[in-house]
């Protein structure tokens, strides 16, 4: 279908234009919206057209098709040279493993704008950073080398630096600059892990492809065991793992809604997309060497995020929390070095990406037409706002693995594979279920239901705005779609795992 | 001839239609009850489509290796297919939820009249709690199952929370599916198992078609298949509210009547049942889980029986008999299982089906009289009823059909199962002692079921009423389907004598299983029904307990007072707190739970999130100090170099290749 068109570089570039156009509209801000939302929208479509051609010619001989000869294959490949003395080269592609993410930030950034609606300070500098935002996230989950991946992954950090610390809330200078460093910190790590990787590999090439090829005869094992824990380590901290999380919880609580949403629905992604595509495939046997330290960490998450959360006063804070328990999951998966597991592992980050979505836009309604997020204040909005209600409900369900629903395969599959791996270990993560159900119904019950709130003034509460009731909406939507039809995504997830399991230990 | 059975998965289609419309059509298009009309078209669809492939089955036809299946999940090397599964224990299934469904829904356009605009939310809700309750008992595989299984919960935790604007209402929904799930996680892990060892959760497989058991192939050790049944066993606990987990139940009685009559006689509970039905194939190869599945049964049959006798809600007495009744469908199961491997007979498995299905019916109709009774005096408490006989006569002679019934005397239906229940618990008793004291336990619940079920049914319409209601009979769509449900239950317990017998029909499900037929004849089974003195053990006990509660609850001067004082009057205390049970819940769940919660929150604010934040404070006063080594001394600055040089080596050389690596 885009037989010589660079179509990835055309996405990436459209949301740049328009934050440049945003950026430079002047007086006319109050156009800054309708730019965003067009230029989002027509990378949304470009990338579902992508997902279409994607489905129809899935690989052999059209333009564009790239062969990795043992290293992923990607569809629509492009490779232009950059700076030639040090190999670094602006290579995209899509395969089973990204094509997911890619389509999800192209939606939830059009999402999130739509939601943005009625942003009133400073909105070309509001819109123009969400672009810069989704090209950022664009870039990573294309990239193919090194070095541009490195820049894309910085480049995100500074949109969402000025979201929370420009439109936040309180307390945002802090979080901020909390979220800032922390996740800097991390990304020097995985500088570390890169350069190392390029200089050990000798290929003068910051390839992705070219640095495995090296590593598979140049990467002793005691050298991937340390690059491959500096590049978990700068993942991990993204996805968020316990011990290093607790930039999440005051970063998401100071962020505006449509910040908080892109930063769990898209950059806790990378975090997991960056394991799987990077850590594990080229760097195998430090994987292995470290394979419980990720279980451990995975289980921890898991269980602390979910038990965190049943202590939450804050909703949209618990929301958070909630998160650190669900990537979890994408971990576990990764650790068990299962098919089974490892594909799970990249469904949930996509169901969660679409469920933690429609948690964090419901926390926004609650907020905006509240005024507050506190659960104690809150209580019997039903009345005042069913569809708010109803839709709650049904995201609080998705999220807490109900079958029907997105969470449930990603979910029931990684336990399987953990049960395959450990055995009996598996009641460990397996109490989360219980828990998770415990906190959502219980805000549920203290914040939708019973009588109705006389802590918080609740004579101009109304229901939800369309800008509001449209995205999510049409994320439950998707959510049903997928929990009921999970293999329309899984059958390009399956083959990609399979690559890299067959990377592990020679296949 | 159209071969009906093949169409089985449009059974749960027509309820699922009936919510989308209701759900989504423009409310002034909904017509009669706000869309009650679209319910009862859904539920008459289902009902007659389920009596025609009911009608295929009775006929010899099984739908259960050979149906078309369709492909939900491929993943590595298991391919996940979905189809469906009709045998005789889904005819049973069917025949319950398709009858009670479609009464109940009728009987709604009654009851939930004044509802107003809630009446849409309702139906919609009931509609799809019916669907998928359909969608459970026709499923071919665990998975599916399981997946239907969460969403009868889900349907169950919206309707019990129906008035989500009562406290009590919101906290007994979420409750309710809370310790489900707590059942669920276990039914969950004992899947996973199965699936690890075996690589698919199809019956068709598991159960082995004419290739032996999946021990026998060596596709799982046994102690793995012991717990993947006793876990899956846990599921059923959750769902069919048994001990330790049966608390759930009497406090989901929040949400309306009409659906507790649901959930008590058709839907939800029911489904743990089937799924200990179903695993039997798997259970019969576990002596350990079943001798579990027996004893948790017969526990539960008693302590809920002790816990309705004290309770004041009519409901409250209604939801503990629904636990003790479920105890006894376990029980028999329990017993059935041994009965199958030592006996190789299946009347402890054919026992506990029959009685599902006359629980069924009794059930609903004791909830929907029970539903009639509060409609008319607006309250559930027995303390302030009485004396209704003359104002609602229809009422109150169903309500004591129902009553009659459960108790176990003949030859209502109650008295059939009950019997055959309790007969293959003594049978086990050959094989192991237990099942003895299992029986007596069984046999004593007996008496308790019909004295508590005539003290309410004494206290509700007998004596001089005890408040000022105006009451009166309720409309006859609601009084028709007291009157359907009451002549089935006079009637069903006959289907032990009609054409093949019951026994025999349901048999049929497990003929994989080393079962001889009973090959009994229809005469035979009466000639041993009647000449086994234990038979007349527990009648006695049964007319005992009328007896009894005829002496306390009707008779004048009987001092009742002598319950509250000394021993008695702490027992009943006791019992009032159901024995303190819920409470512990209550401990549990908040002091140890909600404790761990706070003290994880608390230590990660001040000792996680307090090392990032001294970390921070420690750097920034480093600069400070730092700065002072920015002096513009060069040697100073290369004295650093070659530290640091010096120090990095030490760790490079030495360090690293101590820690092994």
């Amino acid at each position: 279908m885009f037989e010589g068109v660079p179509i990835i570089s055309i996405i990436i570039l459209l949301p740049l234009i328009g934050a440049i156009m945003s950026f430079s509209l002047g007086r006319h801000d109050k156009y800054a919206k309708w730019v965003a939302l067009g230029f989002s929208t027509a990378a949304l479509v470009l990338s579902l057209l992508v997902v279409v051609a994607f489905m129809v010619e899935p690989n052999t001989g059209s333009e564009g098709y790239h062969e990795g000869n043992g290293f992923f294959d990607f569809q629509f490949y492009e490779e232009y040279s950059w700076i030639e003395s040090l190999g670094i080269r602006y290579i995209v592609g899509l395969d089973g493993l990204s094509i997911a993410l890619f389509v999800l930030t192209t939606l939830l950034s059009t999402i999130s704008i739509l939601f943005s609606w009625d942003t009133k300070l400073r909105p070309k500098e509001y819109f123009g950073l969400m672009l810069v935002l989704e090209v950022g996230v664009l870039g990573v989950f294309t990239t193919l080398d090194y070095f541009v991946f490195y820049v894309f992954w910085e480049i995100v950090l500074i949109p969402m630096y000025f979201l929370i610390g420009v439109w936040g809330g309180p307390n945002k200078d802090y979080a901020a600059i909390k979220f800032f460093i922390y996740t800097h910190i991390a990304s020097l790590a995985l500088l570390i892990a890169i350069m190392a990787m390029y200089f050990e590999a000798g290929a003068n090439s910051f390839g992705m492809e070219d640095i495995w090829r090296a590593g598979q005869s140049e990467f002793a094992r005691t050298f991937q065991i340390a690059v491959f824990a500096a590049a978990f380590f700068g993942f991990g901290v993204k996805l968020p793992m316990v011990p290093f999380h607790t930039w999440l919880p005051d970063a998401h609580v100071e962020a505006p809604t449509a910040g908080s949403v892109l930063l769990a629905g898209l950059l806790l992604k990378m975090g997991g997309y960056g394991i799987i595509r990077v850590a594990m495939p080229t760097l195998p046997e430090g994987a292995e060497a470290l394979q419980l330290v990720m279980a451990a960490i995975a289980i921890a998450s898991i269980l602390y995020g979910a038990l965190v959360c049943l202590a939450q006063r804050d909703l949209k804070k618990m929301v958070a929390f909630s998160s650190i328990s669900h990537m979890g999951f994408v971990l576990l998966g990764y650790a068990t070095f299962t098919q089974v597991g490892v594909a799970a592992g990249v469904f949930q980050m996509f169901a969660h990406g679409l469920v933690t979505a429609v948690l964090f836009m419901m926390c926004g309604v609650v907020q905006h037409h509240c005024g507050t997020r506190i659960i104690q204040d809150l209580g019997g909005l039903s009345k005042k706002m069913p569809a708010a209600s109803t839709m709650m409900t049904i995201g609080f369900l998705a999220s807490l693995g109900l079958p029907g629903l997105v969470s449930f395969a990603a979910e029931f599959m990684v336990l399987a594979s953990m049960f395959d791996t450990w055995a009996l270990w598996l009641f460990l993560p397996i109490i989360s279920v219980a828990i998770t159900a415990a906190y959502y119904l219980w805000a549920l019950q203290r914040s939708m239901f019973g009588p109705l709130t006389t802590k918080i003034d609740t004579s101009h509460v109304h229901d939800m705005n369309w800008y509001e009731s449209v995205p999510v909406g049409l994320l439950l939507a998707l959510i049903a779609l997928f929990g009921v039809f999970p293999l329309v995504v899984f059958q390009y997830i399956d083959p990609a795992v399979r690559i890299v399991l067959d990377l592990f230990g020679g296949g | 001839m159209i071969d009906w059975i093949a169409y089985a998965w449009l059974i749960p289609v027509f309820p699922f239609l009936a919510f989308v419309l209701i759900g989504l059509l423009p409310k002034r298009t909904l017509g009669w009850e706000d869309g009650g009309g679209y319910a009862v078209a859904g539920a008459a669809g289902a009902l007659v489509l389920s009596m025609l492939v009911i009608w295929d089955v009775l006929n010899g036809q099984t739908l259960t290796h050979d149906a078309p299946r369709s492909t939900w999940l491929i993943i590595g090397d298991f391919r996940i297919e979905f189809g469906i599964w009709v045998d005789q224990l889904t005819a049973v299934m069917l025949v319950v939820i398709s009858v009670v469904g479609t009464l109940v829904v009728i009987y709604s356009g009654g009851y939930m009249h004044e509802e107003g605009v809630g009446r849409r939310r309702y139906y919609a809700e009931i509609m799809l709690f019916i669907s998928v309750m359909y969608g459970l008992v026709i499923a071919d595989n665990y998975l599916q199952m399981f997946i239907f299984w969460e969403l009868v919960g889900l349907c169950s935790y919206l309707l019990i929370g129906f008035w989500y604007e009562k406290p009590s209402a919101a906290s007994a929904a979420k409750r309710a599916f809370i310790v489900t799930r707590v059942g669920d996680i276990m039914l969950m892990a004992g899947l996973i198992i199965l699936f690890k060892y075996v690589g698919t959760l199809d019956f068709a497989v598991l159960f082995g078609q004419g290739a032996g058991s999946i021990v026998s192939r060596g596709e799982i050790p046994q102690d793995m298949l012991t717990l993947a049944t006793a876990l899956i066993f846990g599921g059923a606990i959750g769902k069919s509210a048994q001990f330790p987990l049966h608390e759930w139940l009497p406090d989901a009685m929040e949400g309306p009547t009409t659906v507790s009559a649901l959930i008590h006689a058709a839907t939800m509970v029911k489904a743990g049942v089937y799924l200990t039905a179903r695993t039997y194939p798997l259970l019969v190869q576990t002596p350990e889980s079943l001798l579990f599945v027996a004893i948790i049964g017969g526990v539960t049959a008693l302590i809920a029986a002790t816990c309705a006798l004290a309770a004041n809600d009519i409901k409250r007495v209604l939801a503990y008999s629904t636990v003790s009744q479920l105890g006894y469908m376990i029980l028999a199961l329990g017993a059935g299982g041994y009965l199958v491997i030592h006996a190789h007979e299946a009347g402890g498995y054919a026992a506990a089906m029959f009685h599902l299905m006359n629980h069924g019916f009794f059930k609903a109709l004791l909830f929907l009289c029970a539903g009639s009774v509060i409609h008319s005096v607006g309250t559930n408490d027995m303390r302030s009823m009485g004396g209704l006989r003359g104002k609602m006569p229809i009422t109150s002679i169903t309500m004591l059909i129902g009553s009659v019934a459960i108790a176990g005397i003949p030859p209502l239906s109650g008295f059939w199962s009950k019997d055959e229940v309790l007969a293959a618990v003594y049978e086990g008793g050959e094989f192991d002692p237990v099942f003895f004291a299992l029986w007596a336990m069984g046999v004593a619940t007996a008496f308790l079921t019909a004295f508590y079920m005539f003290r309410m049914w004494f206290m509700t319409f007998a004596g001089a009423p005890r408040s000022e209601v105006h009451a009166h009979e309720s409309p006859k769509i609601m009084t028709v389907p007291l009157m359907i449900l009451a002549g089935l239950a006079l009637v069903s317990g006959f289907a032990l004598f009609v054409g093949e017998g019951f026994m025999g029909f349901i048999e049929r499900s497990i003929e994989d299983l080393p079962v001889t037929p009973l090959h009994e004849s229809l005469t035979d089974i009466a000639v041993r029904i009647f000449t086994d003195p234990l038979t007349y053990v527990s009648l006695v006990l049964a007319v005992a307990g009328i007896l009894l509660a005829y002496r306390v609850y009707y008779l004048p001067g009987f001092d009742r007072s002598v319950f509250a004082v000394g021993v008695r009057g702490k027992l009943q205390r006791a019992l009032e707190n159901r024995w303190y049970i819920s409470q512990f819940y209550d401990d549990f769940a908040v002091k140890v739970w909600y404790g761990f919660a706070l003290v994880a929150d608390w230590f990660d604010i001040y000792v996680i999130d307090g090392i990032v934040n001294g970390f921070a404070y420690l750097g920034a006063n480093m600069g400070a100090t730092i700065r002072k080594a920015q002096s513009g001394n060069v040697q100073r600055y290369a004295s650093l170099i070659i530290l640091g040089i010096v120090v990095l080596l030490v760790f490079i050389l030495y360090v690293l290749p101590w820690g092994g690596w």
